[in-house]
């Protein structure tokens, strides 16, 4: 037998076999929907790989190592074997280099191999558990082929076994390279992972430091209303899902899945698979939903109901941590707002206080179903300009939602305070103010957020102003991250922004004897994760000289308070509560103060009951250390 | 006459929201609604009917909660609503309405009329009912947690309590997809509506102890010192102390599991 020749037959018998099967898993691919994305980002791929996608690798630099090895090595064996072997130049110079790829991979799969003598719960195991197994027979095959060009005839009869041995290792874990792909086994990440970076559906996170967080709106009147079964997903939807490795950082990151709640989104995605794939679902090996069981689906068939509990849906608080931890850049919070569309739109059963929540929005513009012109009560006494039409203000105050809690109220009481002190022109709307449309757009009310979002920027076109500020970050979010999309562009600030600008610019009169104290700092999700915004607020806290103790998940890593996306309207039942875990983290630090920044945080962190860290905003610290007039 | 080619009816009207005024569902309507899709098999099976004038936009919130199309009698000035309304009923075993209006145009007198002038039973303020054997059976809400069970030959007029059912859920695709269908003008006989400010004397309210509200809070709640209405439980475990508060509330049917 010709070993080189054997080797080429079998590198071409791998590539056809490989050809074959993403043949056959891009034909689920295109069971979706069409995209809009170009063949161009193929070529981005590389750029992706090396910047974007290991950017976020690399915060576990012991994976981030061992994958750069074990994949860095196979890809330069494979890359160097298309060469030598299945181009027939069988160049010995070519073989020394294969064998230190060789080299390579295999220290990388020894490297996977310990991670998985003792894996962390949020790794899957099952198929996985065999990865690095395939990848060390690979690279010892890889390496024995290369060792045995190189020696020639030096070897004699032993050649004959190493031979042999090379063929097996190269078979057995070539195997799982080539066949992954076609029979959905852990290798198809590696095909399925590239080619998501290249038509993610989100192309923006790709482009410069600009943050990709804006839910897109829908075409309602051409009867788009979200996704029902898993090929009403964009084909490069249903790919994203496919680059899933499994790794349950988005399950360590989940506050929902932390208390109990059943939802975790390492296994939505992996629903969504079972589903673009139509299978039975009991092949998964990693941690469920909690409380429910494995379950089937269908690429034609209702998501809801058969492939996923409507619970799980709705027990997501929209606070990205699981896309800020995913290492394939995978969209979990627009699946969930897909799903939820569609069932909104097309059902309207929203659990618990959710279609209560939304009819008001309907109906009196508030979430609360409060009238209009109670929202500006709280500054009754506080001189504050409410805008006309035709005049003109600096700075206009939106107020949102928390302008209707008495103890937010106290909040906005702060900063109005805070704003005259540093002589700013401020004026608010009064009662032509409507509600943004955040929990409508969250809880899959996408027809009610239009509306509403239609409703404040006709408002906004009658005004005459420079800047918005507000303290609700959600608010903030949706003016300056999806208004745009509707064809609303506005200059706002949140207010810790706008705060540690004037502090900056000494703006603020500050009395010179306030205590220094220590507290700890609470990052909005939409503030945080959702604009990148966590150095303003840890700005002002040093600005008035307070000292910030961090909690262990702070800054982009924030854990949620339980109340975005409407978790808090839908309330579905865990083992805990999402904001007395988030107070654990809070006393862990030992302050006395917890800080927020957000009228819906204020309002989880105070119905904390029991023992506790005071909750202040951030507004009330500046106040209390203001200057006597 | 089985209960598959039951004809049945609902009369919707647009209510005036509480708090913004704007146009919204009826509570009592969207109950007659919920009991009447519970009755035939598919939407299309019921005939909705709105006689007055109000925006076409202002009957969306029905169609939204799952009516497939709402026909609209236009009233001509001062004709009676029952009498319009009447005409085309004529064949229908079962009409639906709300047991009064959420404001708006409707009255809580169109259910009596309309039975008058169908000549046909009315069934006020049920909660529950069911249709067979040419009858209805209704379980009609009565004040302080009474009910009272009520039945009738067919055909028969039924108002709905807005008790009856839990808020209908609202979806916009139904909107969308919902048709209002306006009938040609029904020219009647034009009766004359007077419209009067209601007049109500003010009623002292007589208090039904005298004590303070403090003494009677304590009257209520439970106190060491026992003379009180309540228990103090101190010993045992939380599920313990849980397990009391529970027989309690089953005593006095306050949950039911
Ligand atoms: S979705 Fe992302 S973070 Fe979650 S398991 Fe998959 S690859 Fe890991
Ligand atoms: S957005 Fe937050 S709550 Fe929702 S799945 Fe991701 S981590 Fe969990």
């Amino acid at each position: 037998m010709n070993f080189p020749l054997a080797l080429t037959g079998l590198f071409w018998l791998g590539a056809i076999l490989l050809s074959l099967g993403l043949a056959r898993r891009a034909a689920l691919w295109r069971q979706g929907r069409a995209a809009q994305v170009a063949w161009s980002g193929l070529f981005a791929i590389p750029k992706r790989y090396f910047v974007d996608l290991h950017h976020v690798v690399a915060r576990d630099p012991f994976i981030a190592r061992a994958h750069v090895a074990v994949a860095g090595g196979a890809v330069a064996v494979l890359a160097l074997a298309a060469a030598n072997y299945g181009l027939m130049l069988y160049l010995p110079a070519l073989d020394v280099l294969m064998l230190l790829a060789a080299g390579l991979m295999f220290a990388g799969a020894m490297l996977v191999r310990s991670r998985r003598k003792s894996p962390p719960a949020r790794l899957s195991k099952g198929a996985w558990n065999r990865l690095p197994r395939s990848l060390t027979l690979f690279a010892i095959g890889a390496g024995l082929a290369a060792l045995l060009a190189i020696s020639g005839d030096a070897l004699g009869s032993a050649a004959r076994l190493l031979a042999l041995l090379a063929l097996a290792g190269l078979t057995l874990g070539g195997a799982e390279l080539a066949l992954g792909i076609g029979l959905g086994g852990p290798m198809k990440h590696a095909v399925a992972g590239l080619l998501h970076l290249a038509f993610h559906p989100r192309q923006e996170r790709f482009s410069g430091n600009k943050r990709s967080t804006d839910l897109k709106p829908l075409d309602l009147d051409s009867n788009e209303f979200g996704v029902e079964k898993p090929a009403d997903f964009a084909w490069n939807r249903l790919l994203s899902f496919d680059a899933c490795v499994q790794c349950g950082k988005c399950e360590a990151a989940c506050p929902a899945y932390a208390a109990g709640q059943p939802l975790n989104p390492k296994k939505l995605i992996q629903d969504m698979v079972t589903g673009l794939a139509s299978g039975d679902g009991q092949g998964y090996a990693g941690n469920p939903h909690p409380g429910q069981a494995l379950r089937g689906g269908d690429a034609q068939q209702p998501i809801l109901g058969g492939l996923l509990a409507e619970d799980t849906l709705w027990a997501c608080t929209t606070c990205r941590a699981c896309v800020q931890e995913c290492p394939m850049l995978i969209e979990h919070v627009d699946t969930v707002v897909s799903l939820r569309r569609h069932v909104t739109l097309t059902r309207g059963t929203v659990p618990n206080k959710g279609a209560e929540a939304l009819a008001n929005l309907r109906d009196t513009d508030t979430v609360g179903g409060y009238p209009l012109a109670a929202r500006y009560h709280w500054a009754v006494d506080l001189n504050v300009p409410v805008l006309l039409p035709g005049e003109h203000a600096d700075w206009l105050l939106l107020a949102g939602e928390g302008a209707f809690d008495m103890r937010y109220q106290r909040a906005l009481r702060a900063l109005v305070q805070v704003l005259k002190a540093a002589n700013l022109k401020v004026a608010v709307l009064g009662e032509a103010e409507p509600d943004c449309g955040d929990l409508a757009r969250r809880l899959g009310d996408e027809a009610t957020f239009q509306q509403l979002a239609g409703k404040m920027m006709s408002t906004l076109r009658h005004y005459s102003f420079d800047h918005i500020v507000t303290p609700d970050p959600h608010l903030f979010h949706c003016l300056a991250n999806e208004y745009p999309a509707l064809g609303g562009n506005y200059r706002i600030q949140h207010h810790s922004q706008l705060i540690a600008e004037l502090l900056a610019k000494q703006q603020i009169p500050l009395r010179a004897d306030a205590e220094t104290s220590t507290i700890t700092y609470h990052d909005p999700c939409y503030l945080g994760r959702y604009n990148g915004e966590i150095d303003a607020p840890r700005q002002v806290f040093k600005g008035i000289g307070i000292k910030v103790v961090e909690m262990e998940r702070s800054g982009m890593k924030s854990r949620c308070c339980g109340w975005g996306g409407g978790a808090s309207f839908t309330d579905i039942p865990g083992e805990r509560r999402i904001p007395d875990m988030r107070m654990d983290d809070i006393r862990a630090t030992g302050a006395s103060q917890v800080a927020v920044a957000c009228p819906n945080c204020t309002a989880m962190l105070e119905g904390v009951v029991g023992e506790r860290a005071e909750v202040v905003e951030l507004a009330e610290l500046v106040a209390a250390r203001l200057a006597k007039a | 006459m089985s209960i598959q080619n039951l004809k049945v009816a609902v009369l919707l009207a647009p209510a005036t929201h509480p708090v913004s005024g704007r146009p919204c569902a009826a509570a009592a309507d969207s109950a007659a609604l919920a009991l009447a899709l519970k009755l035939v098999p598919s939407p299309q099976h019921l005939l909705v009917l709105y006689a007055g004038d109000a925006d076409d936009a202002a009957l969306g919130p029905y169609l939204a909660q799952g009516v497939s199309c709402i026909n609209v009698l236009p009233t001509l000035a001062g004709a009676e609503i029952s009498r319009v309304l009447a005409r085309q009923l004529q064949d229908v075993d079962l009409v639906l309405c709300g047991r009064r209006a959420g404001g708006g145009q409707g009255s809580a007198m169109l259910p009596y009329l309309l039975a008058e002038e169908l000549e046909a039973p009315l069934l006020p303020d049920a909660l529950q009912l069911q249709v067979g054997n040419g009858q209805v059976e209704v379980e009609q809400y009565l004040p302080k947690g009474q009910r009272r069970q009520l039945a009738a030959a067919l055909p028969a007029v039924v108002s709905v309590h807005e008790r009856a059912s839990a808020p209908l859920p609202y979806a916009h695709a139904r909107l969308l997809q919902g048709q209002i269908r306006h009938l040609s003008p029904v020219s009647l006989q034009p009766g004359v509506v007077h419209l009067e400010p209601a007049s109500r004397r003010a009623r002292p309210l007589v208090a039904a102890s005298r004590a303070s509200g403090h003494e009677r809070m304590l009257g209520a709640i439970a106190t060491d010192g026992a003379k009180a209405g309540g228990v103090v439980v101190k010993q045992g475990d939380p599920v313990e102390k849980a397990q009391v508060l529970l027989t309690y509330l089953r005593d006095h049917h306050l949950v039911d599991f």
